[in-house]
């Protein structure tokens, strides 16, 4: 009958079935290592290596580590432009470029109906700089808004526009209201005769 | 031994800009390097460079100074549009701050603080930027990109096509004429990436010394024997499987025969010197009688994978 040492500590093995020679060592020291796992519950079995918090060796890992980290840009080939954070304002001003054919009827812009993935996502608003020929022609101070949405409210060719096709609308829909309240009118007087 | 090259007369060179005025419509003498027409002096007939074109005031289209634009980037890499009331094709001002030919600047504050200024690029004044519009497939100037420029006259579109590349590419401007050589060197001082040749591109091994191999070659010398020109470049700086982008100008090269025959015919003689062309797009509303050709060199054929 073979002697079997008392255990002190932790002793490793690798965990082959082949290789491993005192069944009775091997799993009581392999218990040992379960509970001191099971311990250790806040960190996760891939980190642990020895006891020791290490960043994992999968590369996949690392680079989704990393992307985390780095800011959401369109790379190099547009000089990392960043992607904005979206706010209503921001989402008024892209619906507002896509009605825009809308706005004027004298001008005419391409239609934008496949705009790339890329000019949904990474876009910038700017202010225009005027060269200084064009001093007589910029906007003063006081025209000059913080979004594109007020900057077409406030323009009076826009507005002009908008107020007539209103007022058009508006005719139309009194017109055909006007009608069907006379008929109603009619129709009841009609039947107030016949009854009498 | 034959005489020195001047400039043709000057005439029939369609290069007015909307707002601002163009380079000139003839008049005067196109000086060095015989570039005809359309960079004349200002004669007694000639508006010259620069002069007001039609009424005086104010502009009249949407672009105002300080209008909001939306900056998005375009499908060309290092190109981006500005939407707003109209639309206009910018790039990334590499010297912010710095206005090349008075152009119009858009001002962008990002979330973090940092300034980015970009730079209306005209298509009336740049024959690159009309092909972008008129739609050509690949321009392959990129960021990074090493860049020989044939015909660079004062530098308006070499300082677009500078921030196109970024600091990482590199521009070799070459301008035979002293005049126009001026208005590219002081350009050049303020953009590291620019390296102005004063000399003609007929005789590349003259300016061997100072420039390296290059991923592309634009040429706009508007010459009889562009497509030469062109060729004798590619030999010296071009890599193989290296791209081009070449403007012919149809007037210059024979004003008897079609346009479109004349661009057959150039066409053909790039085929002749180991050129690939591509496509060919014409610069209609901005230039008459313009294409652009774009294609590669030398390019390496493609092998045909054993079927299995």
């Amino acid at each position: 009958m073979a002697e079997t040492k008392p255990l002190i500590g932790l002793t490793w093995e690798p965990k082959l079935p082949g290789l491993s020679l005192d069944t009775k060592t091997c799993s009581t020291s392999s218990k040992r290592v379960e509970s001191h796992e099971s311990s250790s519950l806040w960190m996760s079995k891939s980190e642990l290596v020895d006891g020791l918090c290490l960043p994992p060796n999968d590369p996949k890992k690392i680079n989704k580590m990393i992307r985390k980290q780095i800011k959401d840009t369109t790379g190099s080939n547009w000089f990392d432009m960043p992607a904005p954070t979206m706010t209503p304002e921001l989402k008024r001003d892209l619906q507002l470029l896509k009605l825009r054919t809308v706005m004027d009827p004298a001008v005419h812009y391409k239609k934008s109906v496949s705009r790339s993935k890329l000019a949904e996502k990474y876009f910038q608003i700017g202010t225009v700089i005027e060269p200084a020929e064009e001093f007589y022609g910029r906007l003063t101070k006081k025209n000059r808004k913080a979004t594109l949405a007020d900057e077409l409210v406030s323009d009076p060719k826009v507005s002009q526009y908008r107020k007539r096709k209103v007022k058009e609308i508006e005719e139309k829909s009194r017109a055909v209201t006007n009608k069907k309240w006379k008929k109603k009118g009619n129709q009841t007087t009609n039947k107030k005769q016949r009854r009498n | 031994m034959r005489p020195p090259v001047t400039g043709g007369r000057g005439g029939g060179g369609f290069r007015g800009g909307r707002d601002g005025g163009g380079r000139g419509f003839g008049g005067g003498r196109s000086f060095g390097g015989g570039r005809s027409g359309d960079r004349g002096r200002s004669g007694p007939r000639g508006r010259g460079r620069g002069a007001p074109r039609g009424r005086g005031g104010p502009p009249r289209g949407g672009m105002k100074g300080g209008s909001k634009v939306i900056v998005e980037p375009h499908r060309h890499a290092g190109v981006f549009i500005a939407k707003g009331k109209e639309d206009a094709l910018v790039t990334k001002n590499l010297v912010p701050g710095e206005a090349v030919y008075n152009e119009k600047r858009i001002s962008v504050q990002n979330e973090d603080g940092t300034k980015v200024e970009y730079r209306v690029w005209n298509p009336f004044r740049s024959k690159l930027a009309a092909a972008i519009l008129g739609g050509v497939d690949n321009i392959w100037i990129k960021p990074g990109a090493k860049v020989l420029y044939l015909g660079a006259a004062s530098g308006t579109t070499v300082s677009h096509v500078s921030d196109l590349v970024g600091p990482e590419g590199c521009v070799y401007a070459v301008e035979f004429s002293h005049r126009s050589g001026r208005d590219l060197v002081n350009m050049a001082k303020k953009r590291t990436n620019v390296i102005p040749i004063i000399e003609d591109a007929r005789h590349p091994a003259k300016y061997r010394m100072l420039v390296g191999m290059v991923d592309v070659i634009f040429s706009d010398v508007a010459q009889p024997d562009q497509a030469r020109i062109l060729a004798l470049n590619a030999s010296f700086f071009l890599k193989t499987g290296g791209h081009f982008v070449i403007s012919i100008k149809a007037n210059c090269i024979d004003s008897t025969v079609a346009a479109e025959a004349v661009f057959q015919s150039e066409v053909k003689k790039l085929q002749q010197e180991q050129f690939k062309p591509a496509e060919q797009v014409t610069l209609e509303p901005f230039e008459r009688d313009h294409a652009c050709v774009v294609g590669g060199y030398r390019m390496p054929k493609k092998q045909k994978t054993p079927a299995s």
